[in-house]
């Protein structure tokens, strides 16, 4: 519900839905009943927000509380808030319209690093202190959650609470222990102190971080109720925990506008390069039937008219070919398309090819992410050639005349053979086109090579790398632009000074603080946006705080090397990762888990129970 | 073309676009409906092809920022239905600030559109603004700035809008000016009532985007009510 004071400002921006609320399936509460006002902010525009799941799950187990009301916030594009600041209007809840300073809990979801910015913006917008340590009163409090949490040192200066893993429990907890100290009157510490006590709540200012004479992580001292390590939270039964009946339909297009159906948590795979399949472990998958029935609820809730499944490699789950049938059973009558993302190539079976056909035909896209076996192998994708062939001949003969390949630039070991190797293999793609007989006639056939530039991360096996410099990344698209021989084979690649910030910050430490800070005074937001990104910006604020971005990025860390992280428990032994570091540099691979469960100790989170081998 | 006694019949389902609904773009309007329809399982008819789309028709698209209390989708019904039956499951299948009035067998093809009946409050007047108006659209010519397609390339060009509006009256309602005109719509001649806020605002100190738009009524050349 949109402020009268708004409303002049919604003539004189694009895309005024963004900023009306009011959408299908949104709730409205009553705010005299209720305990707590809770808003669920994403640091990023409304699109890309709205096609959020983590989003659309919190946003349905906090309404389904009657003694709460969650509401969502996005960051306002330029023009929107460039009105709102001339026009002095605090950024609000879409339901509501209240501005986000008369909230009690403000939870911001950290998908990537480059939206750190974002969220000081969003948070200043609404009338709330930037600074942890300019807010005194119990409410609101800042919490924040999401994959780039398990580091979440860089902002810990402006966020009270951080909940590492995933989040339908504890902010349960978090809720009922904040109305009870609001009823009760509490400072904010009483309330902080009873928080750290609850299992995978972070309280950092209760930390205390020492530094070496060479820049690294010396100790980190816990006080108060604080524990050493915070063990981050999962949930043990996916097919009893909470998930939306509806989601709310934008009025606008967004990224995704469909129902999602959550498939499994965690990854069998274990890619070297891969965060996400490390820090969502152990494997927990949920039933064909519980996952059809919440699709099928969605769908008639939301009129959507595409079912998507979404997990980290949806075609692993052990029941697929149990599921695909029964959602097509209800979905094609109701002309509903069933689309199936990330296709794995060396599972990517006949069966599935030809449900595949049945349903809409665009690009196919794979990741072999290098071009090299001995590549693949020191990164531990588990993928030959012999993978990449035959799926593309199927795909080529199933009638597809596009296929997109994605590769990664600057991984550890690389040399410019294995740059080369990428040219190579595309062309391998595109010849097997014309050794096809059945090949389709009319356009020609494509294939498009997209590479992104490698940033080691936190709580992989890589995390000890040092990221691939932006001179030698330049060197080696070079490189690959000229073993290109064939003019159906286009190349692109991304930009590769976000990437050593994104790197910095991912890696980063508690002092980053002060340089997010300074970057964002200095006008940087939406840094994950080209348009917007401002690299003298942040190289300033670097300076200014006397830190360098290649300490971050760029450097060899030891084995023994404290990190910022090592604060935070995911379940993953640092042994284990540093045995397939080793293995890395040996270019010896890991079978996956199924295959061999190889004791990453993240069943240890799930009383021992792992999913990856119990099927 | 499909045969057609693949589906059963066509209806017009009027609809209410007001409130925060008039910030839903005509394309998203279009996705809207074909969602609400699902919804409320109404079984229509969808296209044929790789791409299946629900077969939906509406007679004019509705400016971004304009409130309308006449607008019509028409849809192709795959059985019999009772019409009033089905106006309650759609209704209840909207947002609330899109209303279903009534759905019935269409009487006119969309280009029997003609003329529309506008409101426009100027919530933003200022004290002249009334006389200036009135002396503005009692002019023999109304020169206004039209943006035209040439060359594939957006132009401005001038032209006369006298004989598009067929009839006027300003008067004052809760201390707002209040234009209420009848312009010439439809699919040929449409003038978008923001050409004449522009006209009436510009050299001003009102603001044209203060300007509230709501349309009324269609009608036909003949002056009946477009139904
Ligand atoms: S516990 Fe074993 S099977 Fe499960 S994710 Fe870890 S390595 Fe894989």
């Amino acid at each position: 519900m949109v402020k009268k004071e708004v409303e002049p400002l919604l003539k004189k921006v694009q895309k005024p839905a963004r900023y009306t609320g009011g959408e299908l399936n949104s709730v409205i509460k009553n705010k005299d009943d209720i305990k707590l006002r809770y808003a669920f902010c994403f640091p990023d525009s409304y699109e890309i927000g709205m096609s959020h799941l983590g989003l659309k799950i919190l946003y349905s187990l906090v309404n389904d509380r009657q003694d709460a009301w969650c509401e969502r916030v996005f960051a306002p594009w330029e023009d929107m808030e460039k009105l709102m600041r001339e026009n002095g209007i605090k950024l609000y809840g879409l339901e509501s319209g209240d501005p986000m300073c008369d909230f009690d809990l403000i939870g911001f979801t950290m998908q990537y690093e480059l939206s750190y910015t974002n969220v000081l913006n969003m948070l200043d917008l609404g009338g709330v202190p930037v600074l942890k340590k300019d807010r005194h009163s119990l409410t609101p409090i800042i919490v924040a959650g999401g994959p780039c949490v398990c580091n979440a040192e860089p902002i810990t200066d402006f966020i009270d609470i951080v909940l590492p893993g995933e989040g339908e429990e504890v902010t349960n907890e978090l809720i009922d222990l904040l109305i009870e100290h609001k009823e009760k009157g509490s400072t904010r510490l009483d309330f902080l102190r009873e928080a750290a006590k609850i299992e995978g709540v972070y309280v950092p200012e209760f930390y205390e971080v020492t530094y070496n004479d060479d820049g690294t992580v010396k100790e980190y001292k816990n006080s108060e109720t604080a524990p050493k390590k915070v063990k981050k939270r999962i949930v043990s039964d996916l097919n009893n925990s909470h998930y939306p009946e509806k989601f709310v339909v934008p009025f606008i297009e967004t990224v995704q506008d469909r129902t999602i159906g959550e498939v499994f948590r965690g990854c069998i795979r274990g890619c070297r390069f891969c965060q996400a399949g490390f820090i969502y472990r152990p494997i927990r998958e949920k039933s064909a039937d519980t996952i059809d029935r919440q699709c099928h609820l969605i769908s008639d809730a939301t009129g959507y008219e595409e079912v998507s499944l979404c997990s980290l490699s949806t075609s692993d789950y052990s029941q697929i070919d149990k599921l695909i049938p029964k959602l097509f059973k209800w979905a094609l009558p109701e002309k509903i398309n069933v689309a199936l993302p990330s296709l794995r190539v060396d599972n990517f079976s006949d069966e599935l090819l030809n449900e595949l056909k049945k349903i809409r035909r665009s690009g196919l896209t794979f990741a072999p992410e290098a071009g090299t076996q001995r590549l693949r192998d020191a990164i531990n994708k588990n993928v030959t050639e012999e993978d990449v062939a035959r799926t593309a001949s199927m795909a080529w003969s199933g009638g597809w005349n596009s296929i997109k390949l994605y590769f990664m630039m600057g991984l550890p070991t690389e040399t410019m053979d294995d740059v080369k190797g990428i040219a190579d293999l595309a062309q391998k793609v595109l010849d097997l086109y014309y050794q096809n007989p059945d090949k389709p006639k009319g356009k020609p056939p494509t294939v498009t090579v997209s590479c992104a530039s490698f940033v080691p991360k936190p709580f992989t096996p890589f995390q000890w790398e040092p990221q691939d410099k932006p001179e030698s990344l330049v060197e080696k698209q070079k490189h690959l632009l000229s073993s290109v021989h064939s003019r159906k084979i286009s190349v692109s690649y991304h930009e590769s000074k976000t990437s050593v910030l994104e790197g910095a910050l991912a890696r980063g430490d508690r002092r980053l603080g002060q340089v997010i800070y300074k970057a964002w005074q200095k006008g940087s937001k939406f840094d994950s946006w080209d348009e917007y990104f401002n690299y003298d910006n942040w190289l300033e604020a670097f300076s200014e705080c006397g830190l360098e971005p290649e300490f971050y990025a760029n450097r060899v860390r030891k084995y023994d090397e404290v990190f910022p992280w090592d604060v935070m428990d995911y379940g993953i032994r640092k042994d284990f990762l540093i045995e397939e570091n080793k293995k890395a540099h040996r270019s010896e691979t890991t079978p996956h888990c199924r295959i061999k469960c190889s004791a990453c100790g993240a069943n240890m989170l799930n009383g021992g129970k792992c999913d990856a081998r119990t099927k | 073309m499909p045969e057609p006694n693949k589906w059963h019949s066509d209806v017009r389902v009027f609809y209410e676009k007001t409130g925060m609904a008039k910030y839903i773009s005509h394309l998203d309007t279009v996705h809207l409906f074909t969602r609400a329809i699902k919804r409320a399982k109404i079984p229509i008819w969808f296209t044929e092809g790789y791409n299946p789309r629900a077969f939906l028709t509406f007679a004019m698209p509705l400016s971004l920022g304009t409130e309308s209390y006449c607008e019509t989708v028409d849809i192709r019904l795959m059985q019999e239905e009772n019409l009033d039956e089905l106006t309650a499951r759609l209704d209840s299948a909207l947002p609330p600030d899109i209303h279903v009035t009534k759905i019935a067998v269409p009487k006119l093809p969309p280009q029997e559109i003609a003329w529309a009946d506008y409101k426009i409050i100027f919530e933003g007047a200022d004290e002249t603004f009334s006389e200036r108006a009135e002396k503005i659209l009692s002019d023999d010519k109304i020169t206004v700035i039209k943006k035209v397609k040439k060359d594939r390339e957006k132009v401005d060009k001038q032209v006369d809008i006298k004989d598009k509006i067929l009839k006027y009256s300003i008067n004052s309602e809760n201390g707002f000016a209040v234009l209420n005109i009848t312009l010439s719509s439809g699919i040929q001649n449409n003038i978008n009532p923001s050409l004449v806020i522009g006209k009436l605002t510009e050299n001003s100190s009102t603001d044209a985007d203060s300007a509230s738009i709501i349309k009324l009524k269609s009608y036909t050349a003949e002056g009946h009510e477009w139904e």
